[in-house]
């Protein structure tokens, strides 16, 4: 309940400060990736598996909707194709886990990530290849949704439905055995758990999180191409696991607020720059690296924990 | 013909290689997952083109004043931000080492001089081609070659013959019994990051003749880490044996099999080395 009134109060903040319009447009942006985020505190600090290449399942979400809306289906429906696809390539990921733990695995996730993005950029008839494709608006019952607003609430709306499902999970069986799974492979083994089976589920669950993520964002950016969803994503995702803790749910939601924030304070900085050191590219980079070497230093097993 | 891509893909593979070498030295040494192997051979490369280009000093001396340098940097990054890191999950060096990797690339990017114009380093003798029947051998694709084998011998005689080298391999092989027998298991963690960034900072040097210097050079490390998958990740020899399998095997796949399949080539073999090979194609010949 504190949580959900900080919340409250934060977003009334950003709308106070960033205008109407432009909040509500960040705070779409803090609800998607904190779907996003969700999926990724599912494996890492649920079922305490690595993934180096969670862009890739919000890579497959966004092209599979604007596939889907290109091609004429209802977009509501195109978000559960997106989520069936995402839990598809989840579960698949997933597999070299049977065979490998730890970091080794982490080094699968990331060849299929790398994977995916090269395909994207090589079957360009379907996803416009490097120069991208643009989205059409989401349409829901014959209405466009353009305005901040109602994306927001889009947003929010998918957000609450992916925690109330992950509490769910986490008070079942499942997320029993995914625990059991973090903190003792062997003794969840022999304590009867299937768990190739629990890791596989895992990274399902994260899939289509991940997923449902992407086909939203598709939506609000109206725009995409393979980069936006390359390596500096998925480290973008794993901070934000990483500074809003792995171990709940809600760390999700706090480390999307620290990630779409932070560009916006960069470029408050690089306003009181002088303007010599303020035109440069590479600020934003040193900035987001500074960030995340401050976090790491300060606290080296996760911010929240 | 074939000879021609083997050529091209082995001088290919020894870049690969040296840097999966980098990036196992320090595995090996710190158990760190280092994700900016590559921004320090970017800085290494940079390094040698504003010490020759700029500064007008000789090429062979800005090389070794590069190298040199970056090990000290290196030493000096480990002293400062990778301690911290030590004895915490794998995913806590990978970020660390991800955000240094964005600082690096971003600090070099913010000079104006680097993003505008294209830089290129002439190594004195690493210029023009030799024609031998019908193979084109260009002195660039030698220059690597040797460079990469004349660096392994050294390494391999630092390892066996110096008091540094055993200490650090006794270090990486079980750090307990080691810190019992006198070695310094801090001092071999800065020792393995220097020399890891003095071959990274190496290897982008290397790469100069062939490639053009910029900021974004730094990705060709994403191929280190197949290499030393391939390598089965404890082995110096085999991450240089997996770079030049790695090398090879792009080559021969951009002339033989469908546009775009070498740019994959890697990431599959490397799943497939995971999954048939999870302790390496030379498991068993642990260096």
């Amino acid at each position: 309940m504190k949580q959900a009134l900080a919340l409250l109060t934060l977003a009334v903040a950003t709308v106070w400060a960033l205008g109407l319009d432009y909040g509500l447009g960040q705070l779409a942006f803090v609800a998607t990736w904190a779907i996003a985020g969700l999926g990724l505190v599912i494996i890492l600090g649920q079922s305490g598996q690595i993934s180096l290449g969670h862009g890739a399942f919000l890579a497959v979400g966004a092209y599979l909707q604007a596939a889907w809306v290109a091609l004429g289906g209802p977009p509501l429906l195109g978000l559960a194709v997106a989520i069936a696809g995402g839990a598809l390539l989840g579960a698949l990921a997933s597999l070299p886990g049977r065979r490998l733990g730890g970091l080794a695995f982490g080094m699968s996730t990331l060849a299929v990530a790398l994977i995916v993005e090269e395909a994207l950029v090589r079957f360009d008839g379907l996803t416009g290849g490097a120069s991208g494709l643009s989205v059409p608006a989401l349409t829901l019952a014959g209405w466009a949704v353009v305005d901040p607003l109602p994306q927001f609430a889009v947003s929010a709306t998918a957000l609450a439905l992916a925690l109330l499902v992950c509490r769910r999970l986490l008070n079942s069986r499942l997320g029993r055995a995914w625990r059991a799974v973090r903190d003792d492979e062997g003794a969840a083994e022999a304590s009867g758990i299937d768990t190739a089976h629990a890791k596989g589920l895992a990274f399902a669950v994260g899939g289509a999180l991940g997923a449902l993520a992407g086909a939203l964002y598709a939506h609000w950016l109206g725009y995409l191409s393979p980069e936006q969803f390359g390596l500096q994503v998925s480290f973008e995702l794993l901070m934000l696991v990483f500074v809003g803790g792995a171990s709940r749910l809600m760390g999700a939601v706090w480390g999307a607020v620290v990630i779409v924030a932070l560009p916006q304070v960069i470029a408050l900085l690089r306003d009181a720059l002088p303007a010599g050191v303020a035109n440069m590219a590479g600020l934003e980079l040193v900035a987001f690296g500074l960030v995340l070497v401050a976090v790491v230093l300060w606290r080296p097993a996760g911010l929240v924990r | 013909m074939i000879l021609q891509i083997l050529l091209s893909g082995i001088a290919t593979g020894c870049i690969y290689g040296l840097v999966a070498l980098s990036f196992v030295l320090v595995y090996k040494a710190t158990e760190a997952v280092s994700f900016m192997q590559g921004e320090l051979l970017m800085v290494g490369a940079f390094a040698a083109v504003a010490l020759a280009a700029a500064a007008g000093w000789p090429m062979w001396l800005a090389v070794g004043v590069a190298v040199v340098g970056m090990a000290l940097a290196g030493a000096l990054v480990e002293r400062l931000a990778l301690r911290r890191a030590m004895g915490q999950p794998h995913l806590t060096a990978v970020l660390l080492t991800f955000g240094l990797g964005l600082m690096l690339r971003g600090g070099v990017t913010t000079v104006p001089a680097a993003t505008h114009g294209v830089h290129q380093l002439a190594l004195p003798g690493l210029l023009g081609q030799v024609q031998l029947g019908s193979l084109t051998v260009s002195f660039a694709h030698l220059g690597v070659i040797a460079a990469t084998v004349l660096t392994c011998a050294a390494l391999a005689a630092f390892f066996r013959f110096s008091r540094a080298g055993l200490a650090l391999r006794a270090c990486s092989e079980n750090p307990r019994v080691a810190a019992m027998m006198g070695v310094s298991a801090s001092g071999m963690h800065t020792l393995a990051w220097a020399l890891g960034a003095a071959l990274a900072a190496l290897a982008g040097i290397l790469m100069a003749p062939v490639t053009f210097v910029h900021p974004g050079m730094g990705v060709v490390a994403l191929k280190a880490f197949p290499a030393a998958v391939i390598g089965g990740m404890h082995s110096l020899p085999g991450a240089l044996a997996g770079g030049v399998f790695i090398g090879v095997a792009e080559a021969l796949a951009g002339r033989y099999l469908p546009e775009g399949a070498n740019h994959v080539t890697a990431y599959v073999l490397m799943l497939v080395a995971l999954l048939c090979f999870p302790r390496g194609l030379f498991a068993g010949r642990a260096a």
